[in-house]
């Protein structure tokens, strides 16, 4: 199926993004652009501490300002609705939108406040009174292991919502054989993706029509479907709006909590009820944070710097409620090797509760920590064998003749030529030219290092990881749809059955829409019905849109494009096989002669008596994709995760001066491989964006905690975001490796840059510091972090020149 | 977060009248700085209705002041805790009044406080210099007390 991507008329084509046009003149419409007559406001009492019983709630004060409407208690909200899905078998994790009883997390909703305005409902819920009891708290992964630990569900029994070995392999046989070892930890810091649109949902109950209207910047999966099931009411009693533009997301746009809360205020109150987070909501309680983890990493190599086998276990700090943090030690395991040949591995995948706020999803799904803990690892053997990090990677990459390649937890890696596109990057960037100017920079006083990172990017994302970690889940399928309908008079529309968060989805359904049907994509208007009119969609999650919303468009296209032929190559005489299709006309191949796509129309609209027998008129066409090598349920601790590995590699310079220690980043060059590129300028937009998320990933960005479970970074003045002063010009060597797997060859983009820049960056910082006898195993690496230990350094150094 | 405050100013007056005036729920009102009101609750207990502004930040606090292990005319420990629009605080600390051969009292104090919600995670840089801003204020209005006789009268 794939073809060669000179047959391309539009497909990698230099075309306009068509969403930019609205997004560049102000013209996008985003949930706080919708406006419901009669709507009220909700603004939340948030948790002083973080753990504690909830003896009293006293709204009496609250409801006595004009305007306040009312005071919802977590819980009269739990006699109201279910609690939210969680995806493990933790039963007695029970999470409900408003805390019920006991408070898990400083920030945690205790009661929501609703009024005329939200500058009304703000007030009022300050003078909400709440009478608590102090529990003992916890805050860290590793106390949560201990038994003794409080437990942040006394009900579940312990802080321990999963704990997982896997053994893929001779794990033991080879670190026996191999001469050489090494063991490290590097911790990933709590962080996410920040967008500057906060969450925002407003949902309105119809008691007349029994429905209930939804219109949020939501990002998720399953959106109606949990809706339905917390509220105890039917599906298709649920209508989610999905012409509502989002703005960002990378995985935090999940909302469920907030739009159980205000549907069932709105039927309660029998009007429309809006909640738009501010940032400290946002910050401190919107289900915004990413992973925070602690890797232990064994390695099992010889002298030439050849990985046998590792043992890797990742301790993942979920916070107060289950939320989608467990899964995110999941969906690595498909690529737990990255580009190597690693024969054996052993991963234990722990996730535990701690009272801090809950972990989402972020942009990779666990890959980008792990691809940094795996990365590091290879820098290692490099340092140990004494080799160049980048010959370490050669010796170990996977050859492009050995794929498909099977790893050893159960994924076929689908291609990829990650020689090649290091040769490129390595000529691009003039390798030894650089390491020159990072020795030139060292004898002028400054530190300076180069940091190398070949990730992967698995994309196509099907939800294998939810049956391999837990076995009553039997799901096999992530699939998402398209229709195309011709109208009468002959234009066509496609609809795609999901929010945007800037992923150009509407570019990418009319670019390969009109590549199959050839005909101008401007021709082709693309739109999203709401949640009772759409197709199955699983969401933009785990980089899969390009693969499954194109690959929909282009079945159902060619299911169209069948259409037409049949129904012209009838009108023509001839046998369906005898005739092809040409920009829009069927021709008869023989004979020559064709029929016009005005033509073919309107047959098929208004001219029943002359269609083929069997031909249902009209032309309106839907195909429902299954994620292409996604047939089977885990079996033996194995699974076949995502279809597509998409690769990038990355080579960075990085100068610091040693009294001051704010790394700069002189030089950063990504070589990038997604298969055949749809469309480049979103491409290219994603890599840039990723790079700039992962230098705030290894630099920057922490939500950071106190010893009393207090948040300390609830703004950006102190959850720092990178700017254009820490995010460099990126250059990009672009390299084509076509997935045997897709339509057109194409995989994903949406997490590439940030997969690998925290691996890159850190690692150019260690290299830096590497003669001064120190690393920095833990992100993010923040300035006073690296002045202070080269000072320590620095001083311990010439205190042994001294004493020697 | 925690905060460890800790210090001693001289006031010139006697130690008895200081500790009068420590003790008088009237003369606390008008030093702590944003104090409203102050209602005893119990035997050294009050209530304290306080409205609080610093630099940008403004808001309204409800707390609990208590006196404990009094050994007048000397040492004395007060716990406050309180919560409002900008967060929540509560804290320790000890007083002791120490007679000066100059004359006047050496007012040292020692504690230990702690504070979460919006005035932690958004203004945690300047907590130690608003603390030591506001309890400058304290000692400034305390002294303005002695200085203008307000205290002793109530005393009498």
């Amino acid at each position: 199926m794939s073809a060669k991507p000179s047959q391309f008329r539009f497909v990698s084509s230099n075309r306009r993004v068509r969403e930019d046009r609205r997004f560049v003149a102000g013209h996008g419409r985003y949930v706080a652009d919708v406006v419901v007559e009669g709507m009220l406001h909700v603004a939340l009492v948030p948790s002083r501490y973080p753990a504690a019983r909830i003896i009293s709630i006293d709204g009496a004060a609250a409801l006595a300002m004009p305007g306040v409407h009312y005071v919802l208690t977590g819980e009269e909200l739990a006699g109201g609705v279910d609690q939210l899905m969680n995806g493990l078998e933790t039963p007695n994790v029970k999470r409900y939108p408003l805390a019920v009883g006991h408070t898990r997390y400083a920030g945690e909703w205790i009661a929501a406040v609703v009024a005329d305005t939200r500058a009304l409902a703000e007030d009022a819920a300050e003078k909400v009174r709440v009478e608590y009891e102090v529990l003992p708290y916890l805050t860290k992964a590793e106390e949560a292991l201990d038994p003794s630990s409080p437990p942040v569900h006394p009900a579940h029994g312990s802080n321990v919502l999963l704990d997982k070995q896997f053994v893929w392999g001779e794990v033991d046989k080879h670190f026996a054989e191999s001469p050489r070892h090494l063991s490290f930890r590097v911790t990933w810091g709590r962080n996410s993706t920040v967008p500057i649109e906060t969450f925002g949902v407003t949902a309105s109950w119809d008691p007349w029509r029994e429905m209930l209207d939804v219109w949020a910047s939501i990002q998720m999966p399953k959106y109606s479907d949990q809706i339905s099931r917390a509220l105890r009411i039917p599906t298709n009693s649920v209508r989610v709006h999905q012409d509502v533009d989002v703005g960002g997301s990378y995985g935090v746009k999940r909302g469920i909590k907030h739009t159980v809360l205000v549907s069932y205020l709105s039927r309660r109150l029998n009007r429309p009820v809006r909640l738009l987070e501010d940032r400290l909501e946002n910050m401190r309680s919107g289900d915004a944070h990413g992973p925070e983890r602690i890797f232990d990493v064994d390695i099992a190599f010889n002298d030439e710097g050849i990985v046998k086998s590792m043992k890797m276990r990742a301790l993942d700090n979920a916070g107060a409620y289950a939320g989608r943090a467990p899964f995110q030690l999941g969906k690595p395991i498909g690529a737990i090797v990255g580009p190597y040949k690693i024969e054996s591995v052993a991963y234990r995948a722990q996730s535990v509760t701690t009272n801090k706020a809950v972990q989402e999803a972020v942009r990779g799904f666990g890959q980008s920590p792990t691809n940094y803990a795996i990365e590091t690892a290879i820098n290692k053997v490099a340092q140990a064998c004494g080799l160049d990090p980048v010959e370490v990677r050669r010796r170990n990459f996977i050859r492009k003749e050995e794929f498909p390649y099977l790893i050893p937890s159960g994924t076929h890696y689908d291609s990829g030529d990650y020689h090649t596109v290091a040769d490129k990057v390595m000529a691009h960037v003039d390798y030894d030219a650089l390491k020159a100017e990072r020795d030139r920079l060292r004898a002028s006083g400054m530190l300076a290092g180069i940091g190398i990172a070949a990730c992967l990017e698995p994309s196509g994302g099907n939800s294998s990881f939810e049956p391999l970690l837990n076995e009553k889940n039997t799901t096999t399928t992530w699939m998402d749809s398209a229709r195309i309908n011709v109208d009468g008079p002959g234009f066509v529309t496609v609809t795609i059955h999901t929010t945007s968060s800037g992923q150009g989805h509407e570019t990418l359904a009319a670019t390969v829409v009109a590549e199959v049907l050839q005909i101008d994509p401007d021709r082709i208007r693309v739109v999203r019905p709401d949640t009772l009119a759409s197709l199955p969609s699983n969401s933009p999650v785990g980089s899969r849109m390009a693969i499954m919303l194109g690959g929909a468009c282009f079945h159902a296209a060619e299911k169209l494009k069948a259409k037409f032929i049949k129904i012209g190559a009838h009108q023509l005489g001839v046998a369906p096989e005898d005739a092809t299709y040409d920009t829009g006309a069927v021709i008869d191949v023989a004979g020559g002669k064709r029929i016009e796509w005005a033509d073919l129309v309107n047959l098929a609209h208004r001219q029943f008596h002359l269609l083929p027998p069997d031909t249902e008129p009209g032309l309106e066409v839907t195909h429902v994709m299954q994620v292409p090598t996604g047939t089977k349920l885990p079996e033996n601790g194995r699974v076949q995760m995502y279809p597509c590995h998409s690769f990038e590699f990355h080579c960075v310079l990085v100068a610091l001066d040693p009294d001051i220690g704010k790394p700069e980043i002189r030089r950063y060059v990504i070589g990038h491989d997604c298969g055949t590129v749809i469309n480049p300028h979103i491409v290219k937009g994603m890599t840039l964006g990723g790079i700039a998320h992962g230098i705030g990933a290894t630099l920057l960005e922490e939500f950071v905690y106190d010893d009393e479970g207090q948040m300390l970074t609830q703004s950006f003045m102190d959850y720092l975001l990178p700017s254009s002063h820490e995010v460099p010009e990126v250059e990009i060597v672009h390299h084509v490796t076509p997935s045997p797997f897709t339509v057109f060859g194409q995989k994903g983009s949406g997490e590439s840059g940030y997969l690998g820049a925290p691996a890159a960056v850190s690692g150019a910082i260690n290299d830096a510091v590497a003669d001064l006898g120190i690393t920095f195993d833990k992100l993010p690496i923040r300035i006073y972090a690296i002045s202070d230990a080269v000072a320590a350094a620095r001083a311990k150094l010439n205190q042994e020149k001294q004493s020697a | 977060m925690k905060l460890d405050i800790a210090g001693s100013e001289t006031i010139q007056t006697d130690v008895e009248s200081l500790w009068t005036a420590l003790n008088d729920p009237a003369v606390l009102t008008r030093c702590i700085p944003g104090c409203k009101a102050m209602t005893e609750t119990g035997p050294d207990a009050y209530k304290v209705d306080m409205q609080l502004r610093v630099a940008a930040v403004g808001g309204s606090f409800e707390g609990e002041i208590a006196l404990s292990d009094k050994q007048p005319p000397r040492t004395c420990h007060i716990s406050v805790s309180g919560a409002g629009s900008l967060g929540h605080g509560n804290g320790s600390a000890k007083f002791e009044i120490i007679p000066q051969e100059a004359g006047g009292c050496l007012l040292a104090y020692e504690g230990v406080g702690e504070v979460g919600g919006l005035v932690a995670g958004v203004g945690q840089r300047i907590l130690g210099s608003v603390s030591k801003h506001l309890i400058g204020r304290f000692f400034t209005a305390l002294r303005k007390e002695f200085e203008t006789g307000q205290a002793l009268g109530a005393a009498e």
